[in-house]
């Protein structure tokens, strides 16, 4: 023992190259030996929630920074990391994620793009989120605004999955999910997407609520365009059902009598209240154009276009408002057709026999009450009058031979001279017209068919 | 230990059959030892170093360094003394004989 103190005394010498050694070793192994515990430290982390994570090593000491979901959370990462081998402190600069209160998540859309923006619980929430808008939207351009946070309500995710499912329904808006209240606010893609989100919100997941919706409709538009080059009447945009859709062409058939009707109306949910009733007297309005255009916006009737005289423009700018629902307006842009050459008796004849024999003017039955469904054959028949100012017009009345003799004589009477009030009423002349009834003296067709009496019942223009 | 030991026992290897070579060489060596103070002085600073090792307040490098250091350096002179007792016992062997 005496003589291993002795000879540690000249041990000294070989310390010359082991510091040499140290050095050498230090120089090489310091980098490795920080990726390698950095790479270990990593995997003890795998299975740990942090966002934000980042690990530095110098020498054996490890800093660890991360945002951890939970107190629990933070405390067992940086045990984990602690247990590594080699790893000699552990730094701890770990935090917990800030707490959102409330707690908000908003999905908005724009022609672009849908933005997820405000606090997501969960990385992984966050990534479910993105990935199922990217699913749902269908090559929309996703933006991920999303910060994490605690403080989420129970069932967020299913929440919010639900509520992204209805931003697909939505062109514009944006629905924000503020603790369990929701709010939307935009407007639907189609028709009926207000109802279908609506429906769709009754499935939240329990506890959430819908504090506000207001999400709009589109407009409900119904468009007719009366083509006099091509003598039609096209309808198109939106009727609410198959029963107001049938209605709405069997009255554009009576109102139209020499236009061809084109139907290309779709039915679809969200019509305003009292449509059809709006619709039917401003399609009555159209057929009294020469040309023009209807379109009803929600409650909105624009109806644009070329009166055949001054009185009709003026009758149908005032009239027509009044026969509509509540609530509903009516935009006119009439202006009046120039007036069309004058023509002799002879060429007004043939106009009034051309006029009548494609539709005949209609009452109501047995009585002598002109139905609004003729306003567009009047209005033609007016026009016609006025191209020949000298001639005297006889407005004669027939029936068929149905009934008492002399009530249908009184009758005819009366239709014709409802029909000489009306065109008097339009501006022209009163002594130009003699109002005389026939009874069933003058059938054109035998009064033995349903058709043949249709036909025997009629007013027709005599040019004197 | 057993990790760093895996990471670089080359080097460890190195400090061991150093201190062989170093205590099988100064049995046999004439000069002056380390004089008697300075012993003191160099144990004293050794015993600070494993004090700052152990309560581990040197950060980061260098206190890995330090610590790379002081493993040698405990191989080392492990290594010194199995070599002199070694050549001491072959020494002492050898010289009846001889």
């Amino acid at each position: 023992m005496r003589g291993l103190f002795r000879w540690s005394g000249k041990w000294w010498l070989g310390v010359i190259p082991l510091v040499i050694f140290w050095a050498i070793a230090a120089w090489t192994s310091t980098e490795p030996l920080e990726a390698d515990l950095a790479q270990r430290s990593a995997a003890a982390l795998k299975d740990t929630v942090l966002d934000k994570r980042r690990i530095s090593v110098a020498g054996r000491d490890v800093t660890l920074a991360a945002d951890a979901f939970s107190e629990d959370g933070r405390q067992s990462a940086v045990t984990s990391v602690e247990a590594v081998p080699g790893v000699r402190l552990v730094d701890d600069e770990t935090r917990l994620v800030p707490e959102a209160k409330p707690f908000v998540w908003s999905a908005e859309r724009d022609v672009l793009r849908v933005t997820l923006s405000g606090s997501s619980p969960l990385p992984a929430s966050r990534g479910r989120l993105m990935e199922a808008a990217r699913a749902g939207l269908g090559g929309v351009e996703v933006v991920d605004r999303m910060n994490l946070s605690r403080g989420a309500p129970p069932r967020f995710d299913n929440a919010a999955l639900l509520l992204l499912d209805q931003v697909g329904k939505l062109k514009d808006g944006k629905i924000t999910l503020s603790d369990t209240q929701v709010s939307l606010s935009g407007m639907a893609r189609e028709l009926g997407g207000r109802e279908a989100i609506a429906a769709a919100l009754k499935n939240l997941p329990e506890g959430f609520s819908v504090a506000a919706n207001e999400v709009k409709a589109p407009p409900y538009i119904f468009q007719a365009y009366k083509d006099p080059v091509a003598v039609t009447l096209t309808l198109t945009g939106n009727a609410p059902d198959n029963n107001v859709h049938a209605a709405l062409v069997a009255a554009a058939g009576r109102k139209f009598f020499s236009e061809k009707v084109v139907d290309n109306l779709k039915e679809s949910v969200g019509a305003p209240a009292g449509f059809a009733n709006a619709v039917v007297p401003a399609l009555g309005a159209l057929s009294r154009l020469s040309t023009g255009t209807l379109v009803v916006s929600d409650r909105e009737v624009k109806l644009s276009g070329d009166a055949l005289y001054e009185n009709a423009a003026a009758q149908i700018r005032a009239g027509l408002g009044k026969d509509f629902p509540q609530g509903w307006q009516f935009k006119p842009e009439i202006s009046v057709k120039p007036a069309a050459a004058p023509v002799d008796a002879t060429v007004c004849q043939q106009l009034f026999a051309e006029l009548l024999g494609k539709a005949r003017i209609r009452f109501e039955s047995g009585k002598a009450d002109i139905v609004a469904d003729s306003a567009g054959l009047l209005d033609r028949l007016i026009e016609t009058a006025l191209r020949c100012p000298t001639a005297n017009i006889e407005i004669a009345g027939h029936t068929d031979s149905d009934g008492d003799e002399a009530a249908n004589q009184a009758l005819s009477e009366k239709r014709a001279q409802a029909v000489a009030d009306y065109l008097v009423k339009a501006g022209l002349p009163a002594d130009r017209f003699s109002a005389v009834g026939y009874g069933p003296t003058q059938p054109i067709a035998g009064n033995d068919t349903d058709q043949g009496k249709a036909q025997n019942r009629r007013i027709d223009f005599v040019v004197k | 230990m057993a990790y760093l030991t895996t990471f670089f026992w080359g080097w460890l290897l190195a400090s061991v059959l150093l201190g062989f070579a170093m205590g099988w060489i100064s049995v046999v060596q004439h000069g002056e030892g380390v004089a008697g103070k300075l012993r003191w002085a160099l144990s004293a600073l050794v015993a600070a170093l494993i004090g700052a090792a152990l309560t581990r307040i040197v950060p980061g490098r260098f206190g890995y360094w330090l610590d790379l250091g002081l493993i040698m350096f405990a191989l080392y002179l492990g290594g010194c003394a199995v070599g002199s007792w070694l050549r001491d016992w072959v020494v002492s062997r050898s010289a009846p004989s001889a």
